[in-house]
């Protein structure tokens, strides 16, 4: 961290975190309980916002990072070094477990009424970035964005929406008012896209 | 369905980790995930492409008792990890908890009887269960008005820390209560964070090494509030609480 900024937004883990991360969780998987205490220090608040942004209930979201944290204990044996960086596997057992409460029709249901009663994006958050500037701003971070925008906003939109806020197909399609086959086909463009983008980018 | 293979695959990975496949489908590709290693480096390329994406999310602090009741559910599996492997520390384990219970119940006493002589017990009741102290540091912390808040207890061979609370110790929403310890000559460094008990009560967290090791230059202990555990070689914020550190033996 020394004699660099941190950016919070584009870059939770810089690179130099990332191998001491690597290092960490390689001291979790042995039961080193300080290597733990270091590995939440450097990812719990990135990790929080992204299970906020899916779950929109910071209560519900608290209990999501507590049990992605608590499996991180038990399975960093099972995280490979060679495998990705170490925030990547974090954010996916995140996600995971975000998913899992979202897609529970109860949940979904509380998280989905704010977003889709207006028909707008994030009117009740406004304050946040919506998912389309998330996806923006990051696809400006790998230098895709030219290359992502060469897809109709709307197809965007349906990755964005389904990436950050987790939602399925058909509540994608409910926020946009679109119908569900148009929503599953620009899903699917979105992600062709993006895997194109990033593979010119490398 | 006119896709071969290979591009069904990395289809159906790539909204499995977005989450749109679901229902009887997700279940089905991740009997799929169990079976065949090219599905797995599929999704492994989904979750490091995502990964870029999530960057942009702004970071947001959790609350503090994210992480103690994390670490709550951590320690109690982690003694019992620990004494289901054999390893050397399982024995310390079965050892520590009665020791330093014990060792705790007379290691406060001596301590409060050294600041308030005569206010807890008799000279005689200390000096028959001194007879059976194991060898400790205690640390005796103060509040700004002197007054003794925490008492921070080790063996000496081992790492668990207990701290109990004397009197409560209110940590600011979204801060943690991180003790440090302060060595004869040198500077300041972190052993842990302390989740003070409701009075009178006691929490534990588990040093990386032997409190020989890290404490027996240390001449005093202390408590900032911090943002999160701080790192080694991290400066500390204003001390909340301070206070001597000693060997008991």
């Amino acid at each position: 961290m020394k004699g660099r900024e941190f950016r919070p937004t584009l870059s939770a883990v810089s690179i130099t975190d990332s191998a001491q991360l690597q290092k960490d969780l390689a001291r979790v998987a042995l039961g080193d309980r300080a290597a733990f205490a270091r590995v939440y220090q450097a990812t719990s608040a990135h990790l929080f916002g992204v299970a906020l942004r899916i779950l929109n209930r910071r209560d519900v979201a608290e209990d999501v990072l507590q049990e992605a944290f608590v499996s991180v204990w038990h399975h960093a044996g099972s995280y490979q070094a060679a495998s990705g960086q170490p925030m990547t596997w974090l954010i996916s057992i995140v996600r995971n477990k975000a998913l899992d409460v979202v897609r529970s029709a109860s949940m979904r249901h509380e998280t989905a009424m704010p977003m889709t009663a207006d028909g707008e994006e994030m009117e009740v958050h406004d304050e946040r970035p919506s998912p389309l500037q998330l996806l923006t701003q990051a696809t400006e971070a790998m230098a895709i964005r030219g290359c992502m925008e060469a897809l109709d906003a709307s197809h965007r939109q349906c990755l964005a929406l389904a990436y950050y806020q987790g939602m399925s197909h058909s509540e994608v399609a409910a926020h946009m008012r679109a119908p569900l086959g148009s929503v599953k086909a620009w899903v699917r463009r979105g992600l062709e896209r993006l895997k194109k983008c990033m593979e010119n980018s490398q | 369905m006119n896709y071969n293979r290979a591009d069904l695959l990395d289809r159906l990975a790539s909204e499995y980790v977005l989450g749109t496949l679901h229902g009887a489908a997700r279940r089905r590709f991740e009997k799929v995930l169990v079976e065949s290693a090219a599905a797995r480096a599929a999704v492994q390329g989904w979750e490091q492409r995502f990964a870029s994406l999530a960057a942009s999310v702004p970071p947001v602090v959790p609350s503090l008792r994210v992480w103690t009741a994390t670490e709550a559910r951590i320690a109690s599996t982690a003694a019992s990890v620990a004494a289901g492997r054999g390893s050397p520390r399982s024995w310390w384990s079965s050892f520590w908890k009665p020791a330093l219970g014990f060792a705790f119940g007379a290691a406060l006493t001596i301590a409060l009887v050294q600041l308030m002589p005569g206010a807890f017990v008799s000279l005689d009741e200390l000096a028959q269960r001194q007879q059976a102290l194991p060898q400790s540091y205690v640390g005796l912390l103060l509040d700004r008005e002197g007054l003794p808040t925490l008492l921070i207890s080790s063996t000496r061979h081992g790492t668990r820390v207990t701290v109990k609370s004397l009197r409560p110790v209110a940590v600011p929403a979204g801060k943690v209560a991180q003790i440090w310890a302060l060595p004869k000559d040198g500077a300041a460094f972190p052993i842990g964070v302390a989740v003070p008990a409701k009075p009178p009560g006691s929490t534990s967290f588990e040093m990386s090494a032997t409190s020989e090791k890290l404490l027996s230059n240390v001449t005093r202990l202390a408590v900032s509030f911090e943002d999160g555990p701080a790192r080694a070689g991290a400066t500390p914020g204003e001390f909340a609480l301070i206070g001597p550190c000693v060997k008991l033996w």
